[in-house]
């Protein structure tokens, strides 16, 4: 039996004008979720006309519920400027975790003051589609 | 010293000499006048012949001619007698002694006539400096057992008695610690030297001692010197201390912030009263108990707030209730929280006809964090009971009262109202997030119930789809948590238990009591993990009982006429 080893976490960010690219890799768990919440608050907070965050998850291991906890709290941190938050290369597991839990469309949703979204969009890039 | 000034030193020497000065010039040279050590010419007879300067200075009564025994101590006029005397077995190494307050080395080097010149070599600073290395060996060596006696217990009362032992062992007669208040009471811990170490808890006046409120309250130590001694109260004196104490010194014990308490420490008045160095050396060791005591009452402080919280969050017992069987397991992630961010709830309906109304979830994050939404989720649950009717009504009003804008800590929940109807029990589950509940039929098929919802906790609003589910005698509805689903084991070691191995293993649950799932899912889980991490895990089961009476907990005939 061989031990189990977490593949390593990391966060970069690439700036591009009006918009920012998050490429998390290995596990996004209750160890670094806040790495990754402050990586992004961080660096939104110097840029207040940031129009749009793509979190880009292809080199994502693993998520759980703090995870997904993260994701939400970057949703609240785009949404107070007004920028939309969009998941790209979601694998399965996240995809799974996002539609069990409901919270694909709130994240992905246009923007809007209260946070309430319209459903729908944004679910073309799914691998794993819901039940 | 009675010479003039200017008058050359050998002159002076000379004074009085009534031996043959020349010939000792000779032998030890013309410079020893001038030479930095004292030096003594000393005849056969035990008088002095001559003195340089630094001699005189060390010894200003003597004369030339004078006995050696006389103006000098005895260990240098013994040395002297032996020298001449040629006794045997004199000692080997140098000759060491005090004059005055110093202390000196003295080389004897005998002259042809007899004459014996002593070279005194003054040792004390040397002497000092190796007195105070083996003083500061001799307290970093206390120091040291101080912190691994006192670290290694977590204990406070155990704690205050090896502080007061070892105060009392190493730095006075007799030590005294003085807690911080528990109300008014303060805990007394008393050790004299070569005594027992005893404890009382007292309401005593701080403020009768002086220096020692001060030192409770975490204020600068007050010097030892202030402090009357015989202004101490007998309340201070251990049992067995009879002498009235000389000499005390009061040092305040730092705690990490707050004030860890105070140590008096006490010399009776026959001994010698504390230096200044014992001082500053009992106020380094009152910072080393200080900071372990403050450790130890920190971690009982905290073993006890998490005892309460485990208390008030632990998860109940389940039971058959109105003719529905309901079985629970629980495995916290850490066997040693007992609490963690999975839980579950049940609240019996009244009586048969009303809903029994239980809750199974999962709290994101881990550790009292987790365990503090937990209990403020079945809290608000509780009171929200009334409202069952609606589960939708009830996940809104749960949402509304946890959304907060510090933190977008959520939990997923299966919500169940449940009543048995005829030989068959009804259920009422509602997803808000969480993984959907499975139902194993008597046939062996298992089948998902296709609720759906949004977790609570973070969202401005939720929205949730309530399935009502039909149980025929011998079937089981589980609820479980993604710790089953996710532990991670089996034969390589990092795969995971998955929903299709829960639903095989259901499968075989055909049939059984609720119980006999609940603990068949958990040992299956248990073994797939083998010795590895897990997270919480958690599982209930309702069951439909497969045959037999209604209920026997509080059933009336009619009753189970009625349910037959």
């Amino acid at each position: 039996m061989t031990g189990y080893f977490p593949a390593e976490f990391s966060v970069e960010i690439t700036e591009h004008p009006a918009s920012c690219t998050v490429r998390i890799a290995g596990e996004l768990d209750y160890d670094t979720s806040d790495e990754l919440v402050e990586a992004v608050v961080g660096h939104l907070r110097g840029r207040p006309h940031t129009g749009e965050v793509r979190l880009d998850f292809t080199g994502l291991t693993w998520i759980d519920s703090s995870g997904l906890s993260a994701l939400l709290m970057i949703h609240r941190a785009t949404s107070a400027l007004g920028a939309a938050l969009r998941l790209d290369n979601r694998p399965g597991f996240l995809d799974h975790r996002l539609r069990l839990t409901d919270i694909l469309d709130h994240l992905t949703g246009p923007v809007t003051p209260a946070g309430l979204s319209a459903p729908g969009e944004d679910g073309d890039q799914s691998r794993a589609g819901a039940r | 010293m009675g010479r003039a000034p200017g008058v050359p030193l050998l002159v002076c020497a000379f004074r009085g000499s009534p031996q043959s000065p020349r010939d000792v010039a000779a032998h030890v040279g013309a410079a020893w006048g001038e030479a930095p050590c004292p030096v003594l010419v000393v005849d056969r007879h035990g008088a002095l012949v001559r003195l340089n300067r630094a001699a005189r200075s060390l010894l200003p009564r003597a004369c030339d001619g004078d006995r050696l025994d006389g103006i000098a101590p005895a260990w240098l006029s013994d040395a002297h007698r032996h020298v001449v005397e040629g006794t045997p077995g004199a000692p080997s190494g140098p000759l060491t002694g005090a004059i005055d307050e110093r202390v000196f080395e003295a080389h004897p080097s005998p002259s042809t006539d007899g004459d014996v010149v002593w070279w005194l070599v003054d040792d004390t600073d040397r002497r000092r400096a190796e007195q105070a290395l083996h003083h500061a060996q001799e307290r970093s060596g206390v120091l040291a057992e101080a912190s691994s006696r006192l670290l290694s217990t977590l204990n406070v009362p155990r704690c205050m008695e090896e502080t007061a032992a070892m105060a009392a062992e190493h730095l006075a007669e007799a030590a005294v610690l003085v807690a911080p208040p528990h109300g008014r009471r303060h805990t007394l811990t008393y050790a004299r030297r070569g005594g027992p170490v005893s404890q009382v808890t007292w309401k005593i006046d701080p403020f009768s001692v002086h220096g020692l409120s001060e030192a409770l309250q975490g204020f600068p130590p007050v010097p030892a010197r202030w402090i009357d001694p015989h202004g101490i109260p007998d309340w201070l004196l251990p049992e067995g201390f009879t002498e009235p104490p000389g000499s005390v010194i009061i040092a305040p014990l730092p705690g990490h912030g707050v004030p860890a308490g105070a140590l008096v420490l006490l010399r009776s008045g026959t001994e010698r009263t504390f230096s200044d160095g014992e001082e500053a050396f009992a106020r380094l060791f009152a910072a080393r108990a200080g900071a372990a005591l403050s450790a130890a009452r920190l971690y009982t402080e905290q073993a006890a707030i998490t005892a309460t919280l485990m208390r008030e969050l632990l998860p109940p017992t389940l039971e058959r209730v109105h003719g529905v069987e309901y079985a629970a397991g629980y495995r916290p992630a850490k066997d040693h929280e007992r609490v963690g961010g999975d839980f579950y709830d049940f609240h019996p309906g009244a009586d048969p006809d009303q809903e029994t109304v239980v809750v199974l979830g999962d709290v994101a994050g881990k550790g009292l964090d987790a365990a503090v939404l937990t209990g403020k989720i079945r809290n608000t649950l509780h009171a929200l009971l009334p409202l069952a009717a609606d589960h939708q009504q009830v996940l809104t009003l749960l949402n509304g009262a946890l959304l907060t804008s510090h933190h977008a800590r959520f939990a997923t929940l299966v919500l169940a109202s449940v009543r048995r109807q005829g030989g068959h029990v009804r259920a009422r589950l509602t997803s808000a997030g969480h993984l959907p509940p499975l139902i194993v039929r008597t046939n062996g098929e298992v089948e998902q119930v296709p609720t759906r919802g949004t977790l609570v906790g973070a969202l401005p609003a939720v929205s949730a789809q309530t399935v009502e589910a039909t149980l025929a005698p011998g079937e089981t509805c589980l609820l479980y948590t993604d710790g089953i689903t996710e532990a991670r084991g089996g034969p390589l070691g990092d795969e995971f238990f998955g929903e299709a191995r829960l639903r095989r293993a259901l499968a075989e649950c055909a049939g059984m009591p609720a119980e006999a799932v609940v603990e068949r899912v958990q040992m299956l889980a248990a073994q797939w993990l083998g010795g590895g991490r897990h997270d919480d895990m958690a599982v209930l089961a309702i069951s439909a009982p497969k045959n037999g009476p209604l209920s026997v907990v509080g059933g009336e005939p009619s009753q189970i006429r009625r349910s037959r």
